[in-house]
């Protein structure tokens, strides 16, 4: 298929003069009039930020600042990209960190230098060919219209393109596992193994045993996995999920840690490394961890204060404060105007006074914390939070303690792991059966909001279920019950009056967010299919 | 005092950094030659065309150099992945083709089918790079590569009609480097690299191999790669 270069826009990111020049000179060629040039990453985002491009060709080893796996995650992070674009990373030679660091955010193809103009064209067209042929199914995706996607695999499929089948395969299997159709994913994957032993459906039976609830299971097959392909990432990234939801915090550490070996410029690997090693207490590790993930976050999207303010716990609690105090004066020369900077700065200062045990400077920085915290807490991550009111509570004002744990407790009271974190914390800073007792109170508001909301549906008062639970949702935004059962109501709703586009597209976005949250598809799939009716019959 | 910590930085970076200056050397010198081609017309110079064989064939050793010398430290892993052969064999075509536009050699290919070769396909295609490179040198106007399914296996054939591999070429022990070549042209080192990569590549009981012979159904060479 050819394409026509005429109408694309296209970024050439390379730092040396002579290969910026090679390039526009082979793209001008076949017909490109739009070209920009940037030599380096900051350069790259910029021009990303003004153009929306159809093809960026990205040098890997660029001279100073970023690397190209870096533009690209930076890229995608902040959705500079369109979803069509095509990015092909330039390389010397497929070196193994590159590739296993870019495991969960791979360009459309890499480019082997040296290569000649016919090399390039080909590239280009291959990945255009395969872009096209997809583009349904990545848009809806992008929309996390995640069941209208799947529709458009098995449609693909029915056509039986060889080239393409077992690319369409993964994607369908992997759309069923994120909508939690763990028993389609599982038959898929079966089918595949049948034929030919390949590790990403080997990977894919595990994932579906993890899903299941069947850890062991799941632990069994990715350890297996890794002994045959011992560079196998995902493999190892599973492990880690599955080791820390039954709660082994030391074999997650020691199974992130050989990842880490293999990826060590993966600055979310080396993050997540840090803070669990940092709640095992394996200070060594986390040590070594959080100072890597500082490192590679000076040039990443990913770098965040939290690392800076990691770090310096660590040394706080390896009794070595003056550590900790240059580590705070390099968290504030890295970030400004950042109020999560702010208020992590504030706490380590009040940590780091406290620890050296001068009480004038101790209470100081606290009150920079107290006013900080009224400005900016809700804007700020939940980790941060949380140390916030542990934070509070040691310096006696249990009160907005409990504010802001009542509120993490709401707001992430389906989330297993971290209120396994909220729990730990108060268990031992504030006491047990404190977090309990919150959390027990939640659970019982909930019930009765729940109950009033489904009370006022059961009347005939849809009006009044609905205002219900709209507000129990700005409380609870990701709360399983309130959604599904505002799901529930607006499609009562629309059934019950004229079909209104409006109202089946909240209730499409109430459907992606449960997708996105997790809530199984056995709880879903029956209301999508319910919409889906509604929708076919107003725009058959 | 042991000599063992004489260089402060390992050998693996030492070599890795220095393929990398001298593939961007190459690639800048590539450019060059680009530029420099345009700036005559019709007839062309013949030089360019041992120019550009010499930047393949600098290329080629670079990239087998660095796989073969990580393969000795076994820090080397296969990337196994399900590739297209007709993409494949592009590849090589499109890699090949400034130097065919300057020739008088015909480069053809044949695929059967939707065929799909489970492999590591850059390994693959530079393996074959470099074989249909040399094949080019010494055909006389004429090389054909062709895939095809036989037995379980995926076939990679390259066929010219030139004189022929000499005899100590000839399906002998690959692992065993004929000293004589090494010196003159790089065809033992090509081969020896293409039967390392193929034997890396195993399913089931099978494990890849080449086959060298002089049947080409145009009278020269003929190479084979059995992929399982």
């Amino acid at each position: 298929m050819a394409i026509n270069l005429a109408t694309q826009k296209i970024l050439v990111v390379e730092d040396q003069s002579i290969m910026r020049e090679t390039l526009k000179h082979i793209l001008g060629s076949f017909g490109a009039r739009f070209i920009i040039e940037a030599e380096s990453g900051i350069n790259a985002i910029t021009a990303m930020r003004i153009d929306k491009f159809d093809l960026v060709l990205c040098d890997y080893n660029l001279l100073r600042g970023k690397n190209g796996q870096q533009v690209l995650e930076e890229a995608r992070h902040l959705k500079l990209l369109p979803v069509n674009a095509i990015f092909i990373m330039v390389t010397c030679e497929q070196n193994q960190d590159m590739v296993l660091t870019a495991i969960d955010n791979k360009p459309d193809d890499y480019l082997i230098k040296p290569f000649n103009r016919q090399q390039l064209l080909s590239r280009i067209e291959r990945c255009y060919t395969r872009k096209k042929y997809l583009a349904n199914i990545e848009h809806e995706i992008d929309s996390g219209n995640l069941y209208q996607a799947i529709h458009h695999c098995k449609k693909l499929l029915q056509l039986d393109d060889k080239k393409m089948h077992l690319q369409l395969l993964k994607m369908y299997a992997d759309l069923t596992i994120k909508v939690g159709d763990f028993k389609a994913a599982e038959s898929i994957y079966q089918d595949i193994l049948q034929d030919r032993e390949l590790p990403w459906a080997r990977l894919g039976m595990g994932v579906v045993a993890f899903s299941l609830g069947y850890y062991d299971q799941a632990i069994k097959a990715f350890q297996e996995l890794i002994e045959q392909y011992p560079v196998m990432l995902e493999a190892y990234d599973w492990l880690v999920k599955a080791h820390e939801l039954l709660g082994n915090n030391e074999h997650a550490v020691s199974s992130l840690n050989s990842a880490v070996t293999l990826s060590p410029m993966s600055i979310l690997r080396q993050k997540k490394l840090a803070s669990l090693a940092d709640k095992t207490e394996n200070l060594p590790v986390a040590k070594k961890a959080y100072t890597a993930t500082i490192k590679l976050g000076k040039n990443s999207i990913h770098g965040s204060p939290g690392d800076y303010s990691g770090l310096a716990n660590v040394y706080l609690k390896s009794n070595a404060a003056n550590e900790a105090l240059k580590i705070l004066y390099e968290l504030n020369q890295q970030f400004h105007n950042d109020p999560e900077a702010k208020l992590r700065a504030a706490l380590l200062e009040t940590a780091i006074h406290q620890a050296k045990g001068n009480k004038e400077l101790t209470k100081q920085a606290y009150e920079k914390v107290f006013k900080l915290n009224e400005q900016f807490n809700k804007q700020t991550s939940r980790e941060l939070r949380l140390e916030m009111a542990k934070t509070f509570y040691l310096n006696g004002n249990t009160e907005t303690c409990d504010g802001i744990l009542n509120d993490l407790i709401k707001t992430n009271i389906d989330d297993k792991l971290f209120i396994r974190d909220i729990v730990a914390m108060c268990d031992a800073v504030i006491g047990p059966n404190h977090a309990e007792t919150l959390i027990q109170q939640i659970k019982k508001e909930l019930v009765d909001i729940n109950n009033k909301g489904v009370g006022l549906f059961q009347e005939g008062n849809i009006k009044g279920a609905l205002s219900i639970f709209e507000q129990a949702i700005t409380k609870m935004p990701d709360n399983h019950t309130i959604i599904l059962n505002m799901v529930k109501i607006i499609i009562h709703d629309i059934k019950s009056s004229n079909p209104d586009p409006d109202k089946i597209m909240t209730a499409q976005s109430y459907i992606n967010k449960a997708v996105k949250i997790g809530i199984p598809h056995n709880q879903i799939s029956g209301l999508q299919a319910e919409l889906d009716t509604i929708q076919y019959k107003t725009n058959p | 005092m042991p000599n063992t910590h004489i260089l402060s930085i390992s050998f693996p970076a030492i070599l890795a950094s220095s393929v990398h200056d001298i593939k961007n050397s190459l690639t800048s010198l590539r450019a060059l030659l680009d530029q420099l081609e345009h700036h005559y017309q019709d007839k062309k110079p013949s030089e360019f065309r041992q120019l550009e064989f010499e930047t393949n064939r600098m290329n080629n050793c670079l990239m087998q150099l660095l796989t073969l010398y990580k393969i000795d430290l076994s820090q080397f892993n296969l990337a196994i992945d399900e590739h297209s052969v007709t993409d494949i064999l592009e590849d090589v075509v499109a890699q090949q083709s400034t130097l065919l536009a300057l020739s008088n050699v015909e480069l053809l290919t044949e695929c059967h089918g939707d065929l799909f070769c489970y492999c590591d396909n850059t390994l693959i295609s530079n393996a074959l790079c470099t074989l249909v490179n040399n094949a080019q040198r010494y055909c006389r106007n004429k090389v054909l590569l062709s895939a095809t399914q036989e037995d379980g296996y995926m076939v990679f054939c390259i066929e010219d009609d030139g004189r022929g591999y000499p005899e100590s070429l000839i399906s002998s022990d690959y692992k065993q480097l004929p000293q004589i070549d090494l010196a003159n042209g790089n065809t033992g080192l090509g081969l020896f690299f293409a039967e390392t990569i193929a034997q890396l590549h195993v399913q089931g009981d099978k494990q890849g191999f080449i086959e060298t012979d002089n049947k080409s159904q145009f009278g020269g060479a003929r190479f084979k790669l059995y992929l399982p």
